[in-house]
Order: C-alpha cells, then structure tokens, then sequence
C-alpha cells in the first residue's frame, strides 16, 4: 500500500494533475454543488413527487397487509 | 454562476484515489492519441464497463425469474418485443447517467442532495437502501436456490457467494474490480446455449418481433407480469449505479460517446440473455405446464426432461451467476449512494483504512441479506414479484430527479438533454408512472381488471 510520502511523489502528483480534470480530485469532491433556486414550475412538480410517495407508500403497505393475512 | 468550488493549485492534495485513477486515465489518453482501428478498439475496452455491468447487473436472479415465469405462462408471444422495448427504455434513462456522471463528476445521489436539498437527498438514498436491500435478499434466494440444484447447502450457497463478492473488492481498485465483475457478468449469456437446446420456433420467434402476437389476456396476473417486467429492466438502483462508477472509473465529456456504445452493448447483450430467457422456458407452455409452482431451481428441474442434465445445470448455473453479479452490483450502489450524501470517501480505487465507512455499508448490506434468506418458509416468488413491482413504483421519483439534473444549465453546460432525448425520456416517464398508477389499480380495485375481462 502506498504511504503519504510516496503519494505525494512530484511523479503522482505530475501524473494526478496532466491525467485528472480539478474537479475529479477527491480533495475537491468534498466541496458541495451550491443549491439550485427552485422556480415555481419545479416547485409544483416536487410537490407532486410528494403525493407520489405518499400514494406508493399506500399501495405498498396495503399490498403487504393484504399478504400477511 | 458556476455551482462548482474549483481548488486552486497550491490547494490540490493528491490521495491513493486520485493516483489510481490517473493512472486509469493516463492509458484510456494514450489509446485516444493514438490512431487506427486496434487504438480504438483499445479504447472501447479501456472505457467499456459501466454500461454493460449495469444492464447485465439488472438481468438479475429476480429479472430472469420473472422471465423464465413469463415464458412458461406466456410462451411465444408478446412478452419478445415487449422485453426489447423495455431496454429500448433503459437506454434512454442510463444515457443520461452517463452524460450526468462525465459532466459532473459527482454521483446521483450526491446531486440530489446538493442541488435539490437534505430531504431529497436523504429520501432518494433511504428510498435505495431499501429497495437495493429487498432486491439483495432475492438474489441470494436464487444463488441459494441455483446452488441447491446441485445439492449444495444452503449455508454454502450463501457463503460462497459472500466469498466471490469479497473476492471482487479485495483489489481495492475501480479497474481490477470492474473486470472481475465484468468477467462473471458476461456469464449471463449461457441462457443463449440453453434456450438453443430447447430448439425454439424461430418461425413464431419472427412472426412475435413483427406483430406482437399472440396477445397475452388483460387482467391482473398479466398486468403483475408487465409490471414485473418492465421492473426487470428499468429500476433506481441503475441510475445511481451507472453514474457513480462513470465518477469512479473517472470518465469525463470526451468519454461519452464511448459510455453511450457502452450503454447500448451492455443492453444489447442484456436483451439477449432476457429472451434467451423466455425462449428456454417456453417449451414448459408448450406442455401445458403453468409457473405457478416454479422456483429459481424448480424451473430447471421442470426443463431437465426437455433440455437434458447439462441444459439444466446451465440454467441453475445461469441462475447463480445473475444472483452473484447483481449482488455484487447493487451492493456496491448503496455503498455510493451512502457516501455521497453522508459526504464520506466512496471509491473501489481506496484502501480499506480510508474507505472503511464505503466498505462497511457494502458488505453489511450483503451480510445482512445472505442472512436473511436462510431464515426457512421465505415465500419466494411473491417477495420477487413484490421487489420489482416496488422498484417500478420507486422509479418515477428516481427519473424526475435525473430529468431535472440532466436539463440543469448551472452542472450540465452545452451537454443538457437536447429536444428529442428530453421527448424521449418525457415519454418513458409517462410509462413507468402509467405503469405504476396502473398497478396501485389493481391492487387498490382488482374488480376493474375483472370487469374488463380478466380475472
């Protein structure tokens, strides 16, 4: 296994940095994607996504009542 | 606005991840600047992978089950397209995975989180979790059951499952892991050989591509069936899959052409073994035979008579690979999902000390499925039936996510859904959901079904 000071050889970090796109590292990884600002249209189909899963959980729930008697 | 944080140089820490994966990525740019054809078969090899594990992964011990179950209540018929349509489908949805996953270089679930918040990001994770986790135990069940045909143990079955799926992650590295499962997944195709033994009627195998005929009957068990089906070939755990390993193999846009042949291959090769699948079991329709009282294993006693010992054991055998290879990968799509919205390392390229939390939920899930199914009087064939048509119920959260990352300008530039994808996976949507909202119908009004015609 490779230790901390063969990592940070000048030929890894040569090779790292021509092969690797900046945020392909997984240093920069740890850095999250800002929010997205939600608009009315994407904030009506959320909801709808919402109703979904309650009517799926239903569904789902009611199927494993109905097996279990 | 760019929603991506850029590292400047003197910032850059390189970790075991970033040298394995340069290292990857330093012979898929030496194949790519050289010419001619053996370069670019070079580079098809380097870069194929994810498309091909996904869909093979899904042609799972659940999927082929629910084939074999179509072809022996079915026969010949409708279910031939209609198989070859629902991949049609599934490469629609994976395509944008790997658009997503090249462009982005982040996985499915970590964008859920970042872009549409902590409620969603946790939902689709849990909504995974639980998914991958019901799935996982069905595939031990038919490694279980596939073993059991050659009269080894439970216990047995289990374990040396547990071993091979070890087996595959001990390299801790994408490349070597990546083979090894592609290895074992391109086994799926031994159901060509069997359905070949069963000396199909290719008259009516044409004559089924071109009209569709004949028709199975409309009421609740052929709704069950195409529910089952379509669930066989599109499910969430795809999604997250086949972007996270386009982030670990480390592809980026000038790959995509490359993930997209990728994509198809793998399903090409996926419909394959699928109606290979069908076309075995046939011949049980053929004697007036019904699966109802079939299992994973009981399907191959039920064709030894027609097909022989060795047809048979191919087909258990087939059963016990499509288990492993599926456990295997949607294991390994938990551990992702769980990574990126937890936000802890999540690689196959990291040592075990650094990915310890990555390694940990991949092989308790594993664990805890492989303990599961030895618990005695598992009803196997409803649990099958109920984990893909929960996935297809599953499935519409999944893809409107992956629609409005996809379409998302701020992570995706120039390479957003242009108008004829956005038509297209419109339309797969509408489906699915139809397909889901159908099913809850049945369910919820069963007489419906009957008034209709059915039973």
């Amino acid at each position: 296994m490779k230790n901390d000071e063969t990592l940070n050889l000048a030929s890894n970090r040569t090779l790292v940095l021509s092969s690797l796109e900046h945020d392909q590292l997984a240093n920069a990884k740890k850095h999250p994607i800002a929010r997205r600002n939600l608009k009315g249209p994407e904030l009506l189909v959320l909801w709808a996504l919402r109703v979904y899963v309650l009517f799926m959980m239903t569904v789902v729930a009611y199927q494993v009542w109905i097996a279990a008697h | 606005m760019n929603p991506f944080s850029t590292p400047v140089e003197n910032e850059v820490v390189i970790t075991h991840e970033d040298v394995d994966r340069a290292h990857d990525r330093s012979r898929v740019a030496t194949a790519r600047a050289r010419r001619g054809f053996s370069s670019k078969a070079r580079l098809l090899w380097l870069l194929v992978g994810p498309g091909v594990l996904v869909m093979l992964g899904e042609n799972d011990g659940p999927s082929m089950l629910s084939y074999a179950a179509t072809g022996a209540r079915f026969g010949i018929g409708f279910f031939i397209p209609f198989v070859a349509l629902t991949f049609c489908m599934a490469i629609v949805v994976q395509e944008m995975t790997v658009r997503l996953g090249a462009a982005t270089h982040r996985g499915h679930a970590e964008l859920i989180f970042d872009r549409f918040g902590p409620f969603w990001g946790w939902f689709s994770m849990i909504d995974l979790g639980i998914g991958n986790f019901l799935t996982l135990i069905t595939e031990f069940i038919a490694i279980r059951a596939g073993l059991g045909f050659f009269g080894i143990p439970p216990w047995a079955a289990v374990l040396l499952a547990l071993v091979v799926l070890y087996a595959a992650l001990m390299s801790h590295r994408y490349w070597t892991w990546e083979r090894l499962t592609l290895a074992a997944a391109v086994f799926n195709l031994v159901f060509i050989p069997v359905a070949l033994m069963t000396h199909p009627h290719w008259h009516a195998v044409g004559h089924a591509f071109i009209t569709w005929h004949p028709l199975p009957g409309f009421n609740k068990d052929t709704l069950l069936i195409v529910l089952a089906d379509i669930g066989a070939t599109v499910t969430p755990w795809m999604l997250f899959f086949q972007q996270s390993a386009t982030v670990d193999k480390g592809m980026t846009t000038k790959d995509i052409r490359f993930g997209r042949i990728d994509t198809v291959l793998g399903a090409a090769l996926a419909t394959a073994a699928a109606i290979a699948t069908i076309l075995a079991t046939a011949p049980l329709f053929a004697h007036q035979m019904t699966a109802d009282n079939f299992q994973a294993a009981e399907f191959a006693q039920a064709l030894e008579p027609i097909i022989g010992r060795i047809g048979a054991s191919l087909f258990a055998l087939g059963m016990v690979e499509a288990g492993i290879v599926a456990a295997i990968t949607i294991s390994t799509s938990s551990a992702y999902a769980f990574g990126e919205v937890a936000h802890k390392p999540h690689s196959l390229n990291l040592p075990m000390g650094e990915g310890k939390s990555f390694y940990a939920v991949l092989t308790l899930c594993a664990v805890a499925a492989a303990a599961i199914v030895l618990i005695p009087g598992l009803p196997l064939v409803y649990v099958v039936l109920v984990v893909n048509v929960v996935a297809v119920l599953a499935m519409p959260p999944a893809l409107v996510f992956l629609f409005m990352l996809v379409n998302d300008k701020e992570i995706m530039g120039d390479l957003v859904s242009p108008l004829w994808a956005n038509l297209l996976s419109t339309a797969v949507v509408f489906v699915l959901t139809g397909a889901g909202v159908l099913f809850g119908i049945s369910i919820i009004a069963p007489n419906i079904f009957a008034a209709l015609g059915g039973k």
